[in-house]
């Protein structure tokens, strides 16, 4: 226990370095987690469009595509796609990653961190949009329709704009876990936040002239506690929103709970 | 309005986290800049030879730099600095010398066991420095330069061990990478003895000094490098393997093969890589070593 | 087509060997994450408040907190600052409590839905605090959520991947795919076996929780 606040072991967050090194790579993951779920937005939405046609081959290979990537470990498809990407892929990347990003996410690496997070989370929110448009009462679309709106039109203007109000506080929830997912890019050897403790741990100070060098413990207690901080005040923000969102329907909406990785359909929970 | 106000705030986050990526990223001005090389930094030398525009030479100096793969987290051959955020070390220091004999600016990206071929294959770096051991199984995916290193295979384990050799692994259990050459080499030599196989060798050592495992076995040079950091470790046994570091080029491009064996060689001759040896891996070791002899054909002969 | 096969047949031990270890991961986790789960739900949702803020530490903790760093903190970091501690329980302890934050929130979910009428009814018949959760509560609280409880466990299965690739070098099933690729270089073919492999282990477990869900779920 001593050695758990012992100010000896944490001397190395004042030294040097150290502090910025790690915050550096934190924002990394940050940086991942916000392309990351940009990109999962609009793929899942296109997803949860094709889910919900009316033309059933489509439907149905947009349910299959989804029930595969939802069901596979999303470190399996990372590892994957990190050593079967076509290199006129990471190439592609590499001529095209805007140059504002930092260095960490410039190398076609990234890429296959970034096209497996996509890939999974696109297929997570799909089903979270889909659970998320069904909850909406048939009724609307049958008064938009005897309104007289086409199909595309009741999307677009009533069934779309509530549906998607109701799942952005799954959606805030699954970004919360995307950015825990953004770890897992460490694996593939790309220089975040926990490559980055790993070296400040490792015996390395001995060449760099720093004498302390950071124990284990501390360092991950510490990157564990910057995640805390930041997904707390992100769950937080979803319980507002979902509050707000209660008031403005009237208590009537039934939210759509995102759970890790799993969506109750309003119809099945209540 | 509430939702107007919902909308700015989200956009303002967004907005935050770019602009504190723009500015993070206009402090570095380090050698592993992305996309734009040369420029301004760095020393041109003028007398740096120009080669045709059609060999990997001349394309790379067209690019204005060089892309090198090394390891991030072994010292002493690659490893991160956290102070100054570079990659320093044996390997980076050759992977410089190419560079300035081109006249060109090193970039260099981390380059892990397993995927440091692939990434030659794909064109992702154009040379491998990274601790990689000459044998007959690479060859024929890469080609390789004339040794620039010669390191011998051993066992590390911690200082109050009984294990003093090969025969004493079995029923322990021994850590090496993931894709190296150990991991053929320890399952035909200790076959009772229990391998755990991991992607980085930062990995090992975190192991061996938890005690999760009793022994480390690969190159001297990567095992003196921990020794290093935790001087309560040694090494034990007798050579294993003798190991010859070449560095990988893509395969059947041999003119720059040539040019990176002329380049290594140049500076074995000439005193450079007596310098960045000591400053390395001489002033560490008892008994310095003197450049490799070996060449290449005796070090495929060995590897087998 | 050959290699696929070939591939299975040549190293069927490995895969084989690698899918009974993320099965012995999962199933000791899931015991973990329900006993656990199920404790800090009641620290939840006791009358007692310095038990309420506990439970609720435990869940902020976890539920935010990156399985792979607790991986870290958990085996090397413990054995670090001088806690002997082995891989299986460091890893089957990480990822039970990790679950178990979320199966402490998916009960106290269901102990809600339970309606405070059936909590006034029993301690007006006379039954303690503790008896009411016991017998009252907390079984219809588990029927309600069952869907919850099954894809938490699904969850669980996939996060296992994250063992074996970390630190702690178990060998499960997506470990053992990474050695036979890195001897064989059949990428594509390794994986492929290795998602089957995932495929069956979720599939089965979706199949169980719809057959528990046939027999004891309660809807609201």
């Amino acid at each position: 226990m001593t050695y758990l606040f012992d100010p000896a072991n944490w001397e190395w967050l004042v030294t040097g370095n150290n502090l910025r090194f790690l915050l550096e790579g934190f924002l990394v993951n940050l940086q991942i987690a916000v392309i990351a779920i940009v990109f999962s937005l609009i793929f899942g939405l296109l997803l949860a469009l094709a889910r919900l046609s009316k033309l059933r081959p489509l439907s149905l290979a947009a349910g299959a595509w989804v029930d595969v990537w939802r069901n596979l470990p999303l470190i399996f498809i990372i590892l994957y796609l990190f050593l079967a990407s076509p290199p006129a892929w990471t190439d592609a990347y590499e001529d095209y990653a805007p140059g504002f990003l930092p260095d960490a996410l410039q190398t076609g690496r990234v890429f296959a961190g970034l096209l497996g997070l996509v890939l999974y989370n696109s297929a997570v929110i799909a089903e979270i949009m889909r659970a998320g448009i069904l909850s909406l009462d048939r009724g609307q679309g049958e008064a938009a329709a005897a309104l007289g709106l086409t199909y595309p039109q009741q999307l677009r203007y009533v069934i779309l704009p509530q549906g998607l109000r109701r799942m952005v506080p799954a959606t805030v929830s699954q970004l919360i876990t995307l950015n825990k997912d953004t770890t897992l890019v460490s694996i593939i050897a790309i220089q975040e936040v926990m490559r980055h403790g790993r070296t400040l741990t490792s015996g390395f100070g001995v060449f760099t002239g720093v004498d302390v060098q950071a124990p284990l413990l501390q360092v991950f207690i510490f990157i564990g506690l910057l995640f805390v901080i930041v997904n707390y005040a992100l769950s937080r923000l979803s319980r507002r929103l979902e509050i707000r969102e209660r008031k403005r329907s009237g208590g009537a909406a039934t939210p759509v709970i995102g759970l890790e990785d799993q969506t109750a359909l309003a119809a099945e929970a209540r | 309005m509430t939702r107007m106000k919902l909308w700015r705030a989200l956009l303002a986050m967004a907005l935050a986290v770019t602009a504190l990526a723009v500015a993070g990223c206009g402090d570095d001005d380090d050698d592993d800049g992305g996309g734009g090389g040369g420029g301004g930094g760095g020393d041109q030398p003028a007398e740096a030879q120009q080669f045709p525009a059609d060999t990997t030479m001349g394309k790379i100096q067209e690019k204005g730099e060089i892309t090198i793969g090394v390891k991030f987290d072994v010292p002493p051959f690659g490893f991160t600095n956290p102070q100054t955020d570079e990659v320093e070390g044996f390997d980076v220091d050759m992977g410089r010398i190419l560079a300035e004999e081109l006249g060109v600016e090193p970039r260099f990206i981390e380059a892990i066991s397993d995927n440091r071929i692939p990434f030659l294959e794909r064109g992702t770096v154009d040379v491998i420095l990274s601790t990689m051991t000459i044998n007959q199984e690479r060859d024929q995916e890469i080609d390789f330069s004339e040794p620039y290193y010669v390191a011998q295979g051993r066992i590390l384990v911690p200082g109050d061990s009984d294990i003093a050799g090969l025969e004493d692994l079995a029923g322990n259990s021994v850590c090496t990478a993931l894709g190296s050459t150990y991991e053929e080499t320890l399952r035909e030599d200790a076959p009772d003895a229990e391998l755990r196989l991991v992607d980085t060798y930062s990995e090992c050592l975190e192991l061996l000094q938890n005690g999760a495992v009793d022994a480390i076995s690969t190159d001297d040079v990567i095992l003196t490098g921990m020794i290093i950091q935790d001087d309560t470790l040694k090494l034990v046994g007798d050579e294993l393997t003798t190991e010859p570091y070449g560095a990988g080029i893509k395969d059947g491009d041999t003119e720059f093969q040539k040019f990176v064996s002329d380049t290594l060689e140049a500076a074995q001759a000439d005193g450079r890589w007596e310098e960045i040896y000591q400053e390395w891996v001489g002033q560490y070791v008892d008994q310095p070593q003197p450049p490799p002899e070996m060449t290449l054909e005796e070090a495929l002969e060995l590897g087998g | 087509m050959a290699e696929l096969w070939e591939v299975l047949t040549d190293h069927f031990p490995e895969f084989s060997s690698g899918f009974w270890v993320t099965v012995r991961l999962v199933a000791i986790s899931f015991v973990i994450a329900m006993a656990v789960g199920t404790l800090v739900a009641a620290m939840r949702i006791a009358p007692a408040k310095p038990l309420n803020w506990l439970g609720g530490l435990f869940v902020e903790v976890f539920r935010n907190t990156p399985l792979l760093v607790l991986l870290f903190i958990s085996f090397a970091g413990l054995r670090r600052a001088g806690l002997p501690i082995d891989a299986w329980v460091a890893g089957t302890a990480s990822l039970g409590l990790y679950t178990a934050a979320y199966v402490a929130e998916a009960l106290r979910s269901g102990v809600f839905a339970v309606g405070k009428g059936q909590i006034e009814a029993s301690l007006s018949l006379g039954l303690d605090y503790r008896r009411t959760l016991r017998y009252i509560i907390l079984p219809q609280a588990f029927r309600t959520v069952i869907p919850h409880l099954g894809s938490l466990t699904i969850a669980m299965i996939k996060n296992s991947a994250i063992i074996g690739v970390s630190l702690l070098a178990l060998p499960d099933l997506l470990k053992q795919a990474r050695i036979v690729q890195s001897r064989t270089f059949e990428t594509n073919e390794t994986f492929f076996w290795a998602a089957v492999g995932y495929l069956i282990l979720t599939g089965l477990a979706t199949i169980a929780v719809r057959r528990l869900e046939a027999r004891y779920a309660i809807r609201r």
